[in-house]
């Protein structure tokens, strides 16, 4: 009885066929399917050669950033050392003007005493 | 698969991987049949069965760098069309629905043969569940034994084995005197 039934079974379960109209429209789809997935494909292949002009303008860039940054420095430490030298210059003028200040007390001094007042006169 | 499918050669396939338009056409005028069918028995309808068809070839032309062989290929192909067709099944509302008789699609390549054993094979087809189904097309139009239907279908042998002897005993009690519905179509 089950042969019976599993030979019904194959017979009327053989593959169909789809239509003709079908088949060919089909093969069209997969096969422009196939064509976008090859393009997009092609232009994945491209990236590498974006990545690399990016990976060109990021380092120009950050060159550009570095002689900049290095420019700054430099004349944050040249306006440094000029006002050290400054500094140092006031302090110069500051020394001196108290020597001097001091030699003008002793001569003052000095000339402020009567000539008899020395000895022996 | 049928046998033209089964010949296709790794030869082909490796065209068609390359790119080979001509050899992809070739491909899909082989294994059509089979996917069709297979397709068109699970769903129900010729719309649904196109559609499904189609999806398949289209996830196969994305996929066939990692096709290694003709015999693979057939796998690949019962494997997708089985489980999508299962998918779309469970997801359907009304999967028990019986399509009207000029719905009925062709089951047979006998044209000649009882439109009556069509349609009463196709009420009995579509009374089954899902997965019962597939085991019973993959048994009987795909000619695979139970442990390459466990294979396809990730199933334990032992449900494929429980699904068959279910779906066998149902379609017995069910269908009707062989005699009037002979599908050979020959004349009294």
């Amino acid at each position: 009885m089950n042969e019976e039934l599993e030979s019904r079974l194959r017979a009327a379960l053989r593959p169909v066929a789809p239509s003709d109209e079908f088949t060919r429209d089909l093969i069209a789809r997969v096969a422009a399917d196939q064509r976008s997935s090859s393009d997009a494909r092609s232009a994945h292949g491209r990236r590498p050669r974006a990545r690399g002009w990016w990976l060109s303008a990021s380092v120009a860039a950050s060159l550009l950033v570095a002689a900049g940054v290095q420019h700054q420095l430099q004349e944050r430490h040249e306006r440094e050392r000029g006002l050290e030298a400054r500094r140092e210059v006031i302090e110069a003028l500051r020394v001196t003007s108290q020597k001097l200040n001091l030699a003008y007390e002793v001569i003052k001094n000095q000339s402020s005493f009567p000539a008899d007042d020395k000895p022996g006169a | 698969m049928n046998e033209a499918a089964q010949d296709f050669s790794d030869e082909q396939l490796g065209k068609a991987r390359a790119g080979e338009a001509a050899a992809l056409a070739a491909l899909i005028r082989a294994h059509q049949r089979s996917v069709y069918s297979l397709a068109l028995r699970m769903l129900g309808t010729r719309d649904l069965a196109e559609d499904l068809t189609q999806d398949v070839f289209m996830q196969l032309s994305g996929n066939l760098k990692s096709i290694v062989s003709s015999t693979h290929l057939v796998f690949w192909l019962r494997k997708v069309t089985s489980h999508r067709a299962i998918d779309q099944l469970r997801r359907r509302a009304r999967i028990e629905t019986i399509p009207l008789d000029e719905e009925i699609p062709q089951l047979s390549t006998v044209d000649d043969g009882d439109p009556l054993l069509h349609r009463h094979l196709w009420r009995l087809l579509l009374s089954l569940s899902p997965s019962a189904r597939a085991v019973l097309l993959l048994r009987y139009q795909e000619d695979l034994d139970p442990i390459d239907i466990a294979r396809t279908l990730d199933m334990p042998i032992n449900t494929v084995k429980s699904h068959l002897k279910r779906s066998l005993e149902v379609l017995r009690q069910k269908a009707p005197n062989p005699e009037p519905l002979r599908c050979e179509g020959k004349s009294p």
